[in-house]
């Protein structure tokens, strides 16, 4: 059941399609006011006009469900160029992910989708899960052009919640690891201002996504940067309600977490999206800890140790600890790292970048600046100016949509997809590491 | 709540018109004669029943020690639900059990399902099925009914917002709590925007309230036999309680009423007046609660209970 095994030929050649207009409309379904994104045409091979839309069968006109499902079918668009083995895109713990599309009517030509199946656990057994509650109850209610628009929501016959998602042919991760792709600083710029702005959106409405990080930020064939994945999200708008601070995969946690901090808010996504920053920058990720310890060492390390004066209230935390190495008898606290340091390390960044970087990865989670602040920072507006998202470096090569099914397939939270070569190569080089410390 | 009132969901398919949920509960009733049921099983009235239904899920919400957040939500729910599904084809103690169930889940307080099903064996007996498969089902067609639309924005942050501002004493905001929880008895959730309910349960609770005071006592006589006794409470969320205790409360506390509320009267009317708020829906909210506690005032659960029982154990809804 390996996503990756079967790959088509067929999926996608990069030939970018401008010639189809696909014009902002209302869907007249699902009560849904949800406008399709402006272009969501993606490679040519998906937009073909599909002539046996089937005005045959007639539905109830009062089930909304068995309209709205009506709307969509499983498989390509061209069934001929696609068996049916490719409509997978992935299989999670608590869903599985087909690729769809929305059914052409004389109007409207069809659309790609991806259909997000919620497996309901063991026969009723338990209700819904609460990521498949929260997917659903943050994408129906945010609509920006940087978040993943959810479509439509219907129930199939087996008595699955079905969410109809846009479809998304790549994310960020792999263009990070795509070693034939140079990306420029104003590269960079453009996908950290797409998803400064998606951030920003939730922010605006209370909403953590706590789980930011590059396989979570999708690509869209014309480039544009959408924040996805909100099984773990929550909102924030009731102060003094403890929360988890078990969320967010482990490299892109903030140290407030990794202490315990039960109240916390819209900074830890900004931290996250700060490792992101640096990791689109070093093309590796640039904390990569094997255990929340040997992470904390990490973040000690690169950023400073974490004490009362950079940080106040910090040692009340109920996780607080040091690492042994910048204990007093270890060689003492790290200071928390000047502007030098980071010049150092992300020199292409320039002063105004590093300057915006060091405001998102503050130790101090009060210190760091809102989605809001980061956006109006000097270096968006100077040169380079951000890369217009058509533009944009993109993934070359069919194996897109497997991996968009991969990264469907981990759980939320999940750092490594443990059946697929790509992160098992990631975990080795982790592991190599950790032999390389241990053994010097 | 999380997100934006004015680019909800809940502004855009769940703010209605009177004459649309009439319609809709016309519709199906009507429906409901056509089929038989209707004679079948009879049921009181649609306000009888949400006194009942209100009734029921304090109940339970009480042997799960929720706060009134979720509560409110599962109520909401249930309101929607009911105008889109006939009573008749549903088990009405099942259904208001996934509602909370659902609710919890929204609120980020989550409760596990076999806790949630024993309460409500506990509260409602042989009507609740032993398997939680029912109930995880149930909640499957919850949300397929409510079209996923599931945040629920509610009137209790604006109360938090504006008491402050407006100074409300500590009576006063008991007050507008029980005000709110009563309007969930209410379709004003289903009609108006939160925040109008807000500035109604304040109105009700700086105005009208010192009028009821002779009332009072008579009010709280009759309200006593239905409050469900008070709820060992807690946290920063009063433990709801109906408006009419809390009247029975601010008549023994409020000692000299009378110098005090003219000056607070004339520093209220003037907020209100310069707020900008549309008085006119204050007006009719207000007129609604009215109608709610001359209902309650008759109401006994007799009838309700007596019908729910009938229409579940004569259409095997279990």
């Amino acid at each position: 059941m390996s996503a990756t095994a079967g790959s088509s030929a067929s999926s996608s050649t990069t030939g970018a399609n401008p010639g189809i207009p696909l014009t902002r409309r209302t869907l007249p379904f699902g009560n849904g006011h949800t406008p399709v994104p402006t272009s969501l045409a993606d490679n040519g091979d998906h937009v073909q006009r599909k002539d046996d839309s089937d005005g045959s069968d007639v539905d109830d006109p009062d089930d909304l469900n068995a309209r709205t499902k009506r709307k969509y079918t499983k498989g390509k668009i061209l069934p001929a160029l696609s068996p049916a083995s490719n409509r997978k895109l992935g299989e999670g713990a608590y869903a599985v992910v087909n690729l769809g599309h929305r059914r052409a009517t004389s109007t409207e030509l069809a659309v790609p989708v991806a259909i997000k199946k919620m497996k309901v656990n063991t026969e009723f057994r338990d209700g819904l899960s609460m990521d498949a509650i929260r997917e659903v109850k943050y994408l129906r209610e945010l609509h920006h052009p940087n978040i993943i628009a959810l479509l439509d929501v219907f129930s199939s016959k087996s008595q699955n919640l079905c969410l109809v998602l846009e479809f998304l042919s790549s994310d960020m991760e792999m263009i990070i690891k795509d070693s034939s792709l140079t990306l420029s600083m104003a590269d960079v710029k453009s996908w950290m201002l797409m998803s400064l702005r998606g951030l920003w959106w939730c922010h605006k409405a209370f909403v953590l996504h706590r789980d930011i990080k590059p396989n979570n930020l999708l690509l869209a064939s014309n480039g544009v940067l959408k924040l996805a994945d909100f099984g773990l999200a929550r909102s924030f708008a009731d102060p003094y309600r403890p929360m988890t601070s078990n969320v967010i995969t482990r490299w892109y946690r903030p140290p407030e977490l990794f202490y315990g901090a039960k109240f916390y808010s819209s900074s830890v996504d900004i931290f996250s999206l700060g490792l992101v920053f640096c990791e689109l920058m070093l093309r590796t990720p640039f904390l990569p800890g094997n255990t929340d310890l040997h992470q904390l060492e990490l973040i000690c390390q690169a950023l400073g140790t974490p004490t009362e004066e950079n940080w106040p209230g910090v040692t009340g935390l109920p996780g607080y600890c040091v690492p042994q190495a910048d204990t007093p008898a270890g060689g003492g606290a790290i200071k928390e790292r000047g502007k030098d340091f980071f010049m150092n390390t992300f020199i292409a960044a320039g002063e105004p970048g590093v300057e915006l970087l060091m405001r998102m990865i503050r130790l101090d989670p009060r210190k760091r600046c809102s989605a809001r602040e980061a956006l109006d920072a000097p270096w968006f507006s100077q040169e380079p100016h951000p890369t217009i998202p058509a533009n944009l470096p993109k993934r070359g090569g069919g194996k897109g949509i497997e991996k968009v099914g991969s990264d469907l397939k981990r759980k939320a939270g999940d750092l490594f997809n443990s059946n697929t070569e790509e992160t098992n190569g990631r975990g080795k080089k982790v592991a190599r590491k950790l032999d390389f410390g241990g053994g010097g | 709540m999380a997100a934006n009132f004015w680019t909800s969901t809940q502004r855009a398919h769940w703010q209605l018109t009177r004459e649309k949920i009439a319609d809709m509960r016309k519709g199906l009733d009507e429906e409901d004669t056509n089929r038989g049921l209707g004679i079948a099983y009879p049921l009181p009235d649609h306000k009888q029943l949400q006194l009942y239904f209100h009734h029921c899920v304090q109940r339970l919400a009480r042997r799960l020690q929720l706060r009134q957040q979720p509560l409110a939500t599962a109520e909401t729910y249930l309101k929607r639900f009911y105008l889109k599904v006939s009573i008749r084809d549903t088990n009405p103690y099942l259904m208001l059990s996934t509602c909370v169930y659902l609710a919890c889940k929204m609120e980020e307080c989550p409760v596990h399902i076999r806790s949630v099903v024993n309460e409500a064996r506990a509260l409602f007996q042989e009507f609740i099925p032993q398997d939680t498969a029912k109930l995880a089902e149930c909640e499957f067609h919850l949300i397929s009914e409510l079209n996923s639309y599931l945040i629920v924005h509610h009137p209790y942050r604006t109360l938090m917002e504006v008491q402050v501002q407006l100074k409300l004493s500590p009576d006063e905001i008991m007050a507008v709590w029980s005000f709110l929880n009563d309007s969930y008895i209410t379709d004003l959730i289903l009609l108006y925007p939160p925040h109008t309910i807000a500035l109604t349960a304040i109105f009700l609770a700086v105005f009208v309230r010192p009028a009821v005071h002779t009332q009072a006592n008579l009010n709280a006589s009759s309200s006593t036999s239905m409050a469900m006794g008070a709820a060992p409470g807690g946290g920063i969320v009063p433990p709801a309680s109906s408006a009419t205790q809390g009247l029975s409360v601010s008549a023994a506390s409020a000692a000299n009423p009378q110098n005090m509320s003219s000056a607070r009267h004339s520093q209220m009317s003037d907020w209100f007046a310069e707020s900008g708020v549309d008085m006119e829906s204050i007006i009719e909210c207000t007129q609604e609660m009215i109608s709610l506690y001359d209902t309650w005032e008759t109401w006994t659960d007799k009838v309700c209970r007596e019908g729910v029982a009938r229409l579940i154990r004569g259409r095997q809804l279990l």
